[in-house]
């Protein structure tokens, strides 16, 4: 087990490392020059290239250091969580990011909750209603609310649900997962990402429906719920956890533009704040955060196939 | 993704062997394509769009930048259908506009990701190896992470150079097209998207290109001495490529997705230049008080999005009728 989690973890660091360094050189070769963002709101000369201040400002941030040697400094400076100061503010970023964390994992969670308990049977009545009407109705609502991108369904259901139907609150801002406020930003969270589930969870059902222990299953009379619950459902949670780091993928961006929307102070809030801003340290940390949860899913799900499927737990131990 | 018209599922080979049976094939797909009702639907909607974006400035009733700021944000009514936004500008020309804008985005970014796309999935498809190795590891790098949260880095880092370099051909070449805001937002945003679009293109053209390379007409080809890139581009890239439409069609969505997440992220296409990213943004502020800026541009871009949703479906299931994608 050691070794086949060492070779996900080789699978996955160099990437992110490449990734990582491509984001920084971006930064640091296209983005504008750090101090003249620092000091832009101070209408002086001073701040300028050439300027004895700015040059000791420079000296003292270590930003005329080659590019290599400040990006290792980065590097092993976010290992020891220090992510940096705020182009912005000057406060640092590790401590708006910490406080931002919370809350965009627990949308992220709580929507891949409500994707799970809602998507798996969802796929599992469309499979078992193959070319049917509830198939066809599961599948084409599954496609249209993929088609619907986050930043129109929010404000839509927003606009049903607290103008026309005034049966909601306005959501504004977040007080946690258990309120009224989180039921507007967790459904439009988990919608759209749901059609992954629901044609995963659909597809292996139908591969499983056809397999023989099914169809001993059924030939000794066992009632079809047992079957399926029993016998059809366990194979199929493997492809739909498989798809999860694809959910994960689709619920951090979705969640960004939603934060936006409803005001929720997430990553996403932060993202959009180090746009307008222009602060590239606030950004570079916002891509690293978001990179590290699209990994950690990636690495879950890696090291959850043999639990799940005990053929893969033989394989693993020739080869990975 | 299945849907009940895919019935026939043996019925069509996937290789032609003559010329004449290649055209069978595209009008048996055709014939396909036409029997699912939302993919017809879906083909309608987006040539009713195509039009609009072709002949918006004929079509609009007022001009999109005029303000008046005596009808600001007006509801609906005789003289402006969809009223007026909080400059007073008329809101369905702006929405007629912003066809436009995401038409043209989308189209570049299909044309130029398929085409980075077709270059790479060949090279990494055909010669295999290391090569493939590692263009595969980046697309799979690429694919795993946020396309979105990548853009906004590529985004924000690329327009001061490329601010600069408009600057530049400006002074040098004294033309005033290079000191258009807009043509910048335009062309950021194209790079930015088929920077992170391209690499669905190449995987789907790789694997056919590798279910392709093996078969006699391609030894053949090789056998008569003809060039790598005679073979490629003559007889390996036209057998591979039917998948690459269907994942055309979906990129045009996307890429329209993606265009109006920047807008509305404030680094796509800026104001005044409508696009309906940007007006969802610009009518967030005011939404309890003039619900119709916000709903008029959401709507439009909702139904565009779900339509090419639906149309790759359809496509897929009537290009790849063997294929049962989960």
């Amino acid at each position: 087990m050691a070794r086949y989690i060492f070779w996900r973890l080789m699978r996955w660091i160099p990437g992110v490392i490449f990734l990582l360094f491509i984001v920084y050189a971006l930064m640091f070769f296209g983005g504008g020059d750090p101090i003249q963002i620092m000091f832009s709101k101070e209408a002086t000369d001073a701040f300028l290239p050439g300027n004895p201040r700015y040059e000791a400002v420079k000296e003292q941030l270590g930003l005329n250091r080659p590019f290599l040697v400040q990006f290792g400094d980065y590097l092993w400076k976010v290992m020891r969580g220090d992510f940096g100061i705020s182009l912005n503010d000057s406060r640092p970023v590790a401590k708006s990011l910490f406080a931002a964390l919370p809350i965009t994992v627990s949308i992220a969670l709580s929507a891949t909750a409500i994707i799970a308990i809602v998507g798996i049977p969802l796929g599992v009545i469309a499979a078992l209603n193959q070319n049917r009407w509830p198939d066809n109705l599961i599948l084409s609502s599954a496609l249209f609310f993929w088609g619907i991108p986050t930043f129109v369904a929010a404000p839509l259901l927003m606009m049903l649900f607290c103008w026309q139907f005034p049966i909601l609150p306005v959501p504004r801002g977040w007080a946690g997962v258990f309120t009224v406020n989180a039921i507007i930003p967790l459904t439009v969270a988990s919608i759209r990402p749901m059609a992954l589930v629901i044609r995963q969870a659909r597809s292996a059902v139908l591969d499983v429906l056809s397999e023989d222990y099914i169809r001993t299953a059924r030939a000794k009379g066992l009632p079809e719920w047992v079957t399926i619950i029993k016998h059809a459902l366990r194979p199929v949670l493997t492809p739909v956890i498989t798809q999860m780091g694809v959910v994960m993928t689709n619920l951090l961006a979705g969640s960004l533009l939603l934060e936006i929307v409803f005001g929720i102070p997430g990553i996403g809030r932060l993202i959009r704040d180090g746009i307008l801003n222009n602060d590239y340290s606030m950004l570079l940390g916002c891509t690293l955060v978001i990179l590290a949860l699209v990994t950690l899913t990636n690495l879950l799900v890696d090291i959850s196939y043999p639990l799940l499927d005990p053929r893969l737990k033989q394989a693993q131990r020739g080869d990975v | 993704m299945a849907s009940s018209s895919t019935t026939d599922t043996n019925s069509v080979p996937v290789l032609p062997a003559k010329e004449e049976k290649a055209i069978g094939i595209w009008q048996d797909s055709f014939g396909r394509l036409m029997k699912n009702r939302m993919a017809v639907l879906s083909i309608i909607i987006v040539l009713i769009m195509f039009f609009f974006a072709i002949f918006g400035p004929f079509l609009t009733p007022y001009d999109f930048l005029k303000q008046d700021l005596s009808i600001r944000s007006q509801p609906p009514s005789s003289e402006h259908w969809l009223g007026t936004d909080y400059l007073g500008r008329d809101v369905l020309s702006r929405v007629i506009y912003g066809a436009r804008t995401a038409t043209l985005v989308s189209l570049l970014v299909v044309v130029l990701s398929s085409f980075i796309g077709i270059v790479v999935g060949s090279i990494s498809g055909y010669f295999g190896g290391k090569i493939d190795f590692f263009l595969m590891w980046f697309t799979d790098l690429n694919m795993a992470f946020p396309n979105l949260v990548l853009g906004v880095v590529l985004a924000v880092s690329l327009r001061p150079p490329l601010s600069r370099w408009m600057e530049q051909m400006y002074l040098s070449t004294a033309n005033p097209g290079f000191r258009q805001s807009s043509l910048l937002d335009l062309a950021l945003v194209v790079t930015v998207i088929v920077l992170v679009a391209w690499c669905p293109y190449a995987r789907v053209l790789r694997s056919q290109v590798m279910a392709v390379r093996n078969h006699n007409y391609v030894l053949a080809a090789r056998a008569l001495g003809l060039s790598t890139f005679t073979i490629v581009v003559k007889y390996i890239i036209p057998n591979a490529i039917g998948p690459v439409i269907v994942q055309m069609s979906a990129g045009m969505g996307s890429a329209m997705l993606t265009e109006s997440a920047f807008s509305f992220l404030g680094i796509g296409i800026n104001p005044p230049i409508p696009s309906w990213g940007n007006m969802i943004n610009e009518s967030l502020r005011q939404w309890t008080s003039a619900p119709h800026l916000l709903a008029a541009p959401a709507l439009v871009l909702g139904l565009m999005t779900v339509s090419f949703s639906f149309l790759g479906d359809g496509l897929n299931d009537a290009l790849n009728p063997r294929q049962w994608k989960g």
